[in-house]
């Protein structure tokens, strides 16, 4: 397993490397949206890779990297977030204020990110594979362990509470 | 897609991590392949042969134990047979003095 240092990937046929490089990004982004704190989110996805590398030759294909990816990482991130939960401890991001932001887009984006933030995290890991990796609530269901009947009322309510919390947010 | 979604989908957009996201990785790996693996347990090669010996022990002497136990009951019973069985004959041979000495 250890051999692999300059681990080739059967199954993808890429070198650890251009693995970290391809998905780099939507490890980091599910960490990130998920825990609002962006050194949280490296440590995170690290340790996805981290762990990557010393599982690549179980490893069956591209999809299953990628599935396996997805899954791992949303998994450290809600223990993640439980384990700062417990030890009381704030996203450095959670503690900024946005709406110091010039543009508007952004400032938009950056309030819909905190309005996701503060969601439950099973609804909130729902909606980020559902929007950022536009997934189906098939694919969420298989990646979360949850029947795809949870997944949608868990995307319904999540999206009811979004809306709610930005027309709120709006109207003041 | 509603307009409010197509703005969730802007707002949660893929980002990168800061550059040099993968040397940090590489790095992370190197020390992880360098730290010599450790057991768990330095003493685990004695305990392997510790702890089935000593549960063959336990069994041995649980047996052993056990075994005793019933050899002393079954000694006591024999016993109380034997008190039973002289008490029988004392009676029988008090009977017979009786008898002798009416004659």
């Amino acid at each position: 397993m250890a051999s692999t240092s300059v681990a080739e990937s059967a199954a993808s046929g890429m070198n650890f490397e251009e693995l970290v490089e391809t998905h780099q990004a939507m490890v980091f982004s599910l960490a990130y949206h998920f825990l609002h704190d962006r050194a949280a989110a490296e440590e995170v996805a690290q340790d996805v890779f981290l762990q990557l590398y010393f599982h690549l030759e179980e490893m069956g294909s591209p999809v299953h990297i990628l599935f396996w990816l997805r899954k791992v990482t949303a998994n450290r991130s809600i223990d993640e977030a439980r384990r700062r939960h417990r030890r009381g401890e704030v996203g450095i991001e959670a503690a900024g204020d946005p709406a110091s932001s010039p543009d508007t887009d952004q400032w938009v984006n950056l309030r819909l990110r905190r309005l996701v933030a503060s969601l439950p995290e099973r609804q909130r890991m729902a909606i980020i594979l559902r929007y950022q990796e536009d997934l189906e609530p098939v694919e969420i269901a298989a990646l979360l362990d949850i029947s795809v009947n949870t997944v949608k009322s868990q995307l319904q309510r999540a999206l009811i509470l979004l809306r709610e919390k930005a027309g709120v947010e709006k109207r003041a | 897609m509603d307009p409010f979604e197509e703005q969730m989908k802007k707002a949660l957009r893929r980002e990168l991590p800061r550059a040099g996201f993968a040397a940090r990785v590489r790095r992370r790996i190197a020390v992880q392949e360098e730290r010599p693996r450790r057991a768990v347990w330095p003493w685990f090669p004695a305990l392997r042969w510790v702890l089935p010996i000593l549960v063959c022990l336990v069994i041995v002497v649980t047996l052993w134990y056990r075994q005793g136990k019933v050899e002393r009951a079954r000694g006591e019973a024999a016993k109380q047979q034997v008190y039973v069985a002289l008490r029988l004959a004392g009676a029988k041979m008090q009977l017979a003095q009786s008898k002798v000495r009416q004659f």
